[in-house]
């Protein structure tokens, strides 16, 4: 067999089809992976403690998550271009102190809470400008942002918790602009959709993968890099301030630390949602299910009963088989 | 069985993704002190095949054994140690310099400390054997702010001083200037017939392959077609055939000239190219061809581009800015531009074909909406360009490099613009494409668009050019030639380039 085949090979490969429409099957294949996980995970609490399945417990889930949920949500945005956002749990703490310090001074809630996301508007803005503009690296400058707005947050009042003023304020999370669906479950779920659907289906969105995935690419394409990264922290920021809001809604007290163990938390909700962090990937699906994952460990770790000080070596075990699901999945993509 | 000369043999070399198998059973020998041409179409599997002998990629069956010096069967470990590639993609760290570049992956061995000294010897040295100008003013240059070419050179340098018994160039040549070129098949000349060194070489221009390879194995369809034959053995026509190219490749006929009429508004439609002391007017339908070492063509393109740091050139049309300040400007305006540095500038890895396809297009319509008409849209382009993909939604990793090529000139094809810039357009593109490539670049001048086009390879100039600006080693302006007065011999001259 080691002659001359000088045969020309008759069975030239037929012209393929190319196909046009997304298999949804493989484009969520992470997402399906997690969402599995997720019910897994569900049925082994539930296992232990037949409580956790109920809708009781479902409702007291998404009522702790909403907040982390919103939150990612943001930071995929600015992961997706390749960044990070280290401020927004220090952003999420400002906005409730300085809602509540607001209502105390006399205004009304809505009012606060513009008065509240003014605040995150600020923050984003600057991360934005010093990222963009100044082309500082965005670990570095949101690093200094999270430690401005942190101090901040206890500056606002001197360091106190403040109760919330407006009695009718607890309607933003738990009241029902749709009768029998709380908002905060709506919210997530419009945020969740409204994201899903920009960075799928709109050109903008689109810009935002293409920016994380090669800036100089996408420099050279026409791209508007630099206003895709300054929008991108801007939401970021926005989206932890109203996830900000939410939660002193839900509690009715604002705490100057109220976030501090946020960032990192959504930070791994990205990651376990099959977001990478060198930029270019990640869905807001996978985000809102990384979230969830969390919340459901948490959850899970107090209905069992073990001392809450494992919570989070369980998460981190669990942000390392999401991210092995990824890997093995994502070096399969495009054979199929 | 020893055959003491005998480097690697492959037998039955099987590859699949998926659903779609590559190879089918390819059988490659490589003999001591030969230049082995690996020749195929765009996707037939050169790229495949190398990575799965240096072991950057699995195989699926097949038997490869590597022999040392007395015909004895090595390890796969050993015979790989052997092995050096430059692979079609660069694979450079930016961080590093050149000469860390050069001696990291050859200090293994040391002591644990980097030698600074010797590294910087070793890679002098390496460096030397292809540009003595270039390797003494590299060395503490950072490899990110090379050139494409002078980053082939490096990766090149590597490749050759590594010690290696074999070496696998993927399309190495795709990069260099016909210099640099001429200089690097003097190096390999030398090598095989002094050190016994092997050498597999991929390369799409006929030409190369004639002056550096001795034997030659064609892949086709999954399967070997021609089977470590004698170059002597075989016409051009007769590879072409056997690489399942069209018949019209080898008989060069010249592409329709631009067709595009003038009209009375036309006068406005004239882009003015300039710097101190030369002047081009271009009108619509104008194919300008650049000619020579990157320096000038460089600065030209980064006008035209909207990316100059320093104002060199003014580019003038009715209704431009002085000077386009931007990427985004100059694409806004109808100015196109296909980069020569696919991997880096160009591909967005992380973004399926139609994303990549589609890219120009959304920024100069301004769409709202991505999807909708564009599923369709993106097949046309794909299909004019004869690009074979499973679907639009698969990752540009899965194509092969030619194929990616493809993607970014899709990006403009049939936009309708003012002007195109094209780097290389071609480059890693098979003979039978790059004809089409041709018509369909002469399409787009015939209506009306204004296409500068670098190219190295100064046949494919002259060919579909309808006027060529050459630039000399020192990147001045040294000539225009007008079609009725091309010839190869006028254009080396001028560029001060081999051809
Ligand atoms: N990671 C991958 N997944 C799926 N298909 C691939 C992948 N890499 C290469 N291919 C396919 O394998 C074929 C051969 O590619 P390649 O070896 O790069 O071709 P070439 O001969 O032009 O170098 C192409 O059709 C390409 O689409
Ligand atoms: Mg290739």
């Amino acid at each position: 067999m080691t002659g001359t085949r000088a045969r020309i090979a008759p069975t030239e490969a037929p012209p393929t089809q190319i196909r046009q429409r997304e298999s949804l099957f493989s484009a969520y294949r992470t997402e399906i992976a997690i969402a599995l996980a997720i019910a897994l995970l569900a049925l082994a609490v539930g296992s232990q403690v037949p409580q956790a399945l109920t809708w009781g417990n479902f409702a007291n889930i998404t009522q702790a998550g909403a907040p982390l949920i919103i939150m990612s949500l943001g930071v995929l945005l600015v992961v997706i271009t390749g960044g990070i956002d280290l401020s927004v749990g220090s952003v999420f703490s400002l906005t409730g102190m300085v809602t509540a310090q607001a209502m105390a001074n006399g205004f009304g809630g809505i009012a606060a809470s513009l008065i509240g996301l003014g605040a995150g508007l600020l923050f984003g803005s600057i991360n934005g400008f010093l990222v963009t503009i100044a082309g500082l690296a965005p670990f570095v400058v949101t690093l200094i942002t999270f430690a401005v707005a942190g101090s901040l947050a206890f500056i606002v009042t001197n360091g106190r918790s403040m109760p919330i003023g407006d009695p009718d304020f607890w309607l933003l999370n738990s009241g029902s602009l749709i009768p029998g669906v709380p908002n905060y479950i709506l919210f997530c779920l419009v945020l969740m959709i409204a994201i899903e659907f920009f960075l799928k289906k709109m050109v903008a969105g689109r810009w935002f993968y293409a920016v994380g995935s090669s800036s100089m690419a996408a420099y050279l394409l026409g791209i508007p890099v630099k206003r895709t990264k300054f929008m991108a922290y801007v939401a970021s920021s926005l989206l932890a301030s109203f996830s900000g809001l939410l939660t002193i809604s839900y509690i009715l007290n604002a705490e100057s630390t109220a976030g501090s163990s946020l960032m990192l938390q959504a930070i791994a909700a990205v990651v376990i949602g099959g977001a990478s962090l060198l930029g270019g990937t990640g869905t807001a699906v996978g985000a809102v299910l990384g979230a969830l994952m969390i919340t459901v460990i948490q959850n899970g770790v107090n209905l069992i009963g073990i001392n809450s000080f494992w919570q989070g070596s369980v998460t981190g075990v669990a942000i390392l088989i999401a991210v092995l699901i990824d890997r093995f999945s994502k070096s399969r993509r495009g054979a199929v | 069985m020893i055959e003491t000369n005998h480097v690697i043999t492959i037998r039955g070399l099987t590859k699949s993704y998926g659903a779609t198998s590559v190879l089918k059973g390819v059988n490659f020998t490589v003999r001591r002190g030969e230049v082995h041409a690996l020749l195929g179409g765009n996707g037939a599997g050169k790229s495949t095949m190398i990575k799965i002998i240096t072991g950057a990629s699995s195989r699926n069956d097949g038997d490869i054994r590597f022999f040392d010096n007395e015909g004895r069967v090595r390890s796969e470990t050993e015979g790989r140690a052997k092995v050096a590639v430059v692979h079609q993609e660069l694979a450079l760290l930016p961080h590093l310099t050149v000469a860390e570049n050069i001696a990291l992956p050859h200090q293994r061995r040391g002591a644990g400390l980097f030698r600074r000294v010797a590294a910087a010897r070793h890679a002098y040295d390496a460096l030397r054997m292809i540009d003595q100008d270039f390797a003494a003013k590299s060395l503490y240059w950072l490899v990110g702010s090379l050139s494409l070419h002078e980053g082939q050179m490096v990766e090149i340098a590597r490749a050759l001083s590594s010690g290696a018994e074999l070496i696998l160039l993927d399309e190495p040549t795709a990069n260099l200037t016909a210099n640099e070129t001429e200089r690097l098949f003097t190096v390999l000349r030398k090598l095989t017939r002094e050190n016994g060194l092997s050498v597999v070489f991929v390369s799409h221009r006929m030409k190369e392959i004639r002056q550096i390879a001795n034997v030659c194995t064609i892949i086709r369809g999954g399967h070997t077609v021609v089977d470590r034959q004698p170059m002597e053995e075989l016409t051009d026509a007769g590879i072409i055939e056997r690489m399942g190219q069209v018949a019209a490749s080898h008989a060069p006929e010249r592409a329709p000239r631009s067709e595009y009429r003038s009209d009375a508004s036309a006068a406005t439609d004239i882009i003015t190219i300039e710097e101190t002391g030369f002047r081009q007017e271009l009108q619509p339908g104008t194919v300008l061809g650049v000619a020579g070492a990157p320096a000038g063509p460089a600065a030209l393109i980064e006008a035209l581009t909207g990316t100059a740091r320093k104002k060199r050139w003014t580019v003038a049309r009715a209704g431009w800015p002085d000077q386009l300040r931007s990427p985004r400007k100059a694409a806004c305006l109808g100015a196109g531009y296909v980069t020569g540095d696919r991997a880096h500038k160009g591909v967005l890895h992380n973004l399926p074909i139609i994303d990549n396809v589609m890219a120009s297009r959304r920024v100069t319509r301004g769409a709202l909406l991505a999807g909708g008409s564009e599923g369709g849209e993106c097949l046309d382009l794909l299909k004019a360009l004869k690009v074979k993909a499973a679907s639009v939604w698969d990752l540009p990793s899965t194509l092969s490099g030619g194929t990616q090529q493809k993607l970014l000139l899709a990006r403009w094809l049939g936009v309708p613009s003012r002007l195109l810039v094209l780097e290389e357009p071609t480059r890693g593109v098979d003979i039978g494409t790059k004809r089409e490539i041709y018509q369909l670049i002469r399409q787009m001048a015939a209506s009306g668009t204004v296409i500068i086009w670098w190219s190295t390879e100064n046949v494919e100039l002259l060919e579909v050019c309808d006027r060529v600006i050459a630039f000399d080693t020192e990147g001045r302006c040294a000539g225009v030639l007008d079609r009725n007065d091309f010839s190869e011999e006028k254009l080396v001259t001028l560029t001060g380039m081999a051809a």
